[in-house]
């Protein structure tokens, strides 16, 4: 019964089949944007300072990601590959100043505090290069997996790297204070050196994780 | 070079398209967007203004100040008023000079010229640090001191203001944006109070 169920649902949207669990993997660890592939460090360092500001900027970014991916899919036929990159570009700025006026209009605090790297998406290497490598060739379905598992991947990331600037930087995890008053703070760590150790430390891990 | 004009069509269309959707977003954001500017401003006079009955927003008066180059910026003072007579001006302050770009300062005043209260709008500030100059508890001290009633710079200098432990930059360049606020308030009161 349950397995009919299944099967008519999936007559019937009559999707490609995607294995999740693999697709969430490859945007997580394996092809993990910020920590394997090295792309969108500048936003990273940026705006990791709290974790506050790194869901922020990662929602933002997978928001991004998702719509020009999609879009970009299923223009791929339409648009000559002479004057591609300049049609994404287009597309993806058009979504990053819609995040950016949506987030002014209704979360202005937020908006406040990620400032000039919500109009930087725009040249976030990310976004363009899954446009390029992804996008530009698979069908929209896929594409927008792509989309989401990269963004939570980049999301991901974003938030190691403030989980361990904050607490150790702050002494707080989501502006929650988490140790006494005594406690004096790394300030370096919300600083940018901390950026880039936090960074250090997180790939040093994974790369010792990954390595067989 | 035959396929210049589909080139040239195609992008057109997309830039076309992208316009007409970032217009309606335009339209459907516009005064959601005005009113959290207004709401700023709104929230940041009534913290440093004393009780008012009026929109302080709405009853304001423009004079040009110098700034730290010598150029003339249009400067607004907004006025709270308590049945009818003024009770406090607020204006905007910059400081140029702080640790890391312009420090916005909104500067509350009752009408004899002493500091009701301020609160920072904006600034870059070391975070930890210098950012520290944002706390309530470091912008209180400002609280009913005029210019005759203190020396108008921090401690190290000479003056009767906290500084804030390895931050000395960033309170040096409030303090003395307060003091030229003041100054100016006073060489000008009469076109601010009565206009």
């Amino acid at each position: 019964m349950n397995l009919n169920l299944a099967k008519m649902n999936l007559g019937k949207m009559n999707l490609p089949k995607v294995n999740f669990a693999k697709e969430f993997k490859r945007g997580i660890w394996d092809e993990n944007a910020v920590l394997k592939l090295g792309l969108g460090l500048c936003p990273s360092l940026a705006t990791s300072s709290s974790v506050e500001n790194a869901v922020g900027m990662g929602l933002a970014a997978t928001f991004v990601l998702v719509c020009s991916n999609v879009v970009i899919s299923c223009l791929r036929k339409v648009i000559p590959s002479k004057v591609r990159i300049p049609a994404f570009i287009v597309i993806i700025a058009s979504f990053v100043t819609i995040v950016d006026l949506v987030m002014q209009a209704y979360l202005p605090a937020l908006h406040k505090s990620l400032g000039i790297f919500i109009p930087l998406i725009v040249v976030n290497c990310i976004i363009l290069g899954r446009a390029e490598a992804y996008a530009s060739k698979n069908p929209a379905y896929e594409s927008m997996i792509d989309g989401v598992v990269m963004g939570i991947g980049f999301m991901a990331a974003l938030v190691a790297i403030a989980t361990v600037r904050e607490v150790l930087g702050n002494g707080t995890f989501f502006n929650l204070p988490l140790f006494g008053a005594g406690y004096v703070p790394m300030l370096i760590m919300i600083m940018a050196p901390g950026a880039f150790l936090a960074i250090a430390f997180l790939l040093a891990g994974m790369n010792q994780v990954s390595k067989k | 070079m035959k396929d210049i004009g589909r080139l040239a069509l195609v992008l057109t269309l997309v830039t076309a398209v992208s316009a007409l959707l970032l217009a309606l977003v335009e339209l459907v954001t516009r005064d959601a967007i005005a009113h959290q500017r207004e709401l700023v401003t709104l929230n940041a006079l009534q913290s440093v203004l004393p009780p008012a009955d009026n929109e302080p927003n709405k009853d304001t008066v423009a004079l040009p100040v110098k700034d730290s180059k010598g150029n003339d910026v249009e400067t607004v003072f907004y006025r709270g008023r308590k049945d009818g007579k003024i009770s406090g001006i607020a204006f905007e302050t910059v400081a140029p000079d702080g640790y890391s770009g312009n420090i916005k300062i909104m500067v509350g005043i009752d009408a004899e010229g002493k500091v009701t209260g301020i609160s920072i709008l904006q600034h870059a500030e070391t975070p930890g640090l210098g950012a520290k100059a944002a706390d309530a508890s470091w912008t209180d001290q400002f609280k009913g001191k005029g210019l005759g009633d203190a020396k108008w710079s921090v401690k190290k200098d000479g003056g009767d203001f906290d500084q804030i432990t390895a931050a000395t930059i960033t309170p040096r360049a409030i303090v003395g944006a307060i003091r030229r606020g003041l100054e100016f308030f006073k060489a000008n009161q009469a076109a601010i109070v009565g206009g």
